[in-house]
């Protein structure tokens, strides 16, 4: 009854022949078109997808590598500044202290010169003091042996003149 | 009506109007299909634009109503296809009827409950299938039976609601599309002479653009109803 009713349209005529013509129709149209349409498209469309992918994978790969490339850099601009810092606080102190070196090293020749002049000076009093005394006393004596004659010895004249020394030197 | 033209061929009756009108679309379908993917490569040109724009809809249609990843891969293509198929079979009969005497040769071959129940048949089996494959024969079976046993009626007669919802919606769609066109054309138009003619052009444009936006909803749900079928039998429930 229902059926009949559905079939009203086709006035109770059940076409089976047609159902076998459209089933054969729409595989030969999903092989063909698989064939020539849907595969083609689908694999190319995966395959942009995969593209797309891996795109983005590499790009971020990429950043991340200059991200890293770029903190190595900086690092080693820092490190190089403070190695010249070093090198140059090295240098100063390495000259500071040979600078020091130098004054004092100076300082102590100067001061060794100046001994050794005062002790030539000294030396050169002393020498010139024990010449002048004998020639004084030998000056003296002659003169005392032509002002006194021949009283006086020679050793009395020479303790006469040295007490006079003496006395000049105090 | 028209009177259809019936021949017999190995005992079976066959139609000639759906005969023809569907053997005229799936050439149609297929020298279209062909000619969008002449040249398909990896930066797409236009016309492969406008095809994977399709395969991207029909692929939607499939994806949002089919859960199981191995099924979506071949409904991916049953989908495509039947789209465009029914799309085109839905359009036929809005801008060529093509009548010799008495006898129709073409129209819409989806203004034919046979043809709609031969899809729906199509998408029925395809979804016992699909559940079979998935669940097993007895998984498959048990599957009628949940979640409670006291639904085992209600979901067999479902299958067959489904199956009959399925292509009646369509046929009944197709068809009023065509017997108003008919309608208009035939009986409005000639009625009163050239006063009639006038009123009947522009209504039968009208109803022509309507016919064509109802035949795309048409193929639309005809697609995503069959999807939703097959999801259901490969869905866990």
């Amino acid at each position: 009854m229902t059926f009949q009713l559905l079939f009203a349209a086709t006035a109770g005529k059940l076409y089976i022949g047609n159902e076998i013509w459209y089933l054969i129709c729409f595989a030969i149209l999903l092989i063909v078109v698989k064939r020539y349409a849907w595969g083609p498209v689908s694999e190319m469309l995966a395959k942009r997808q995969q593209r797309i992918v891996e795109d983005l994978d590499t790009a971020a790969e990429n950043r991340k590598k200059a991200e890293t490339l770029a903190n190595e850099r900086e690092a080693a601009l820092k490190r190089s500044r403070q190695e010249a810092m070093k090198v140059l606080s090295d240098a100063n102190a390495t000259a500071q202290r040979m600078s020091e070196t130098i004054v004092s090293e100076a300082n102590n020749q100067a001061s060794t010169i100046r001994q050794q002049a005062k002790a030539d000076a000294t030396q050169a009093k002393v020498d010139a003091l024990s010449s002048a005394r004998d020639e004084v006393a030998d000056i003296s004596v002659a003169i005392a042996e032509k002002v006194i004659a021949k009283n006086l010895s020679a050793d009395d004249q020479k303790a006469l003149v040295d007490q006079f020394i003496k006395g000049l030197s105090d | 009506m028209e009177k259809p033209i019936v021949f017999k061929l190995f005992g079976l009756p066959f139609d000639l109007v759906g005969i023809l009108g569907s053997t005229l679309i799936a050439l149609a379908v297929f020298l279209l299909c062909k000619w969008l993917a002449a040249k398909v490569e990896l930066r797409p040109n236009k016309r492969q634009n406008v095809i994977e724009y399709l395969l991207e809809f029909t692929d939607n249609i499939v994806n949002t109503n089919v859960a199981d990843k191995d099924a979506r891969k071949h409904l991916s293509l049953y989908a495509f296809v039947l789209f465009l198929f029914i799309l085109f079979m839905n359009q036929l009969g809005l801008f060529l009827e093509l009548k010799v005497g008495d006898n129709m040769l073409l129209k819409s071959p989806t203004a034919d409950p046979v043809t709609t129940m031969t899809f729906a048949m199509m998408t029925l089996l395809l979804s016992f299938t699909f559940g079979v494959q998935k669940f097993g024969t007895r998984g498959y079976l048990q599957n009628y039976a949940r979640p409670v046993a006291l639904l085992l009626p209600i979901n067999l007669i479902e299958e067959l609601t489904n199956f009959l919802t399925l292509s009646l919606r369509l046929y009944g769609n197709i068809f009023a599309g065509e017997v108003l066109l008919t309608l208009i054309g035939n009986r409005l138009a000639p009625s009163l002479g050239i006063p009639t003619l006038i009123i009947a052009a522009p209504l039968a444009i009208v109803w022509q653009g309507f016919s064509v936006f109802i035949g795309s909803i048409q193929a639309y749900v005809f697609v995503t109803l069959s999807m939703v079928y097959i999801g259901k039998k490969v869905a866990k429930e």
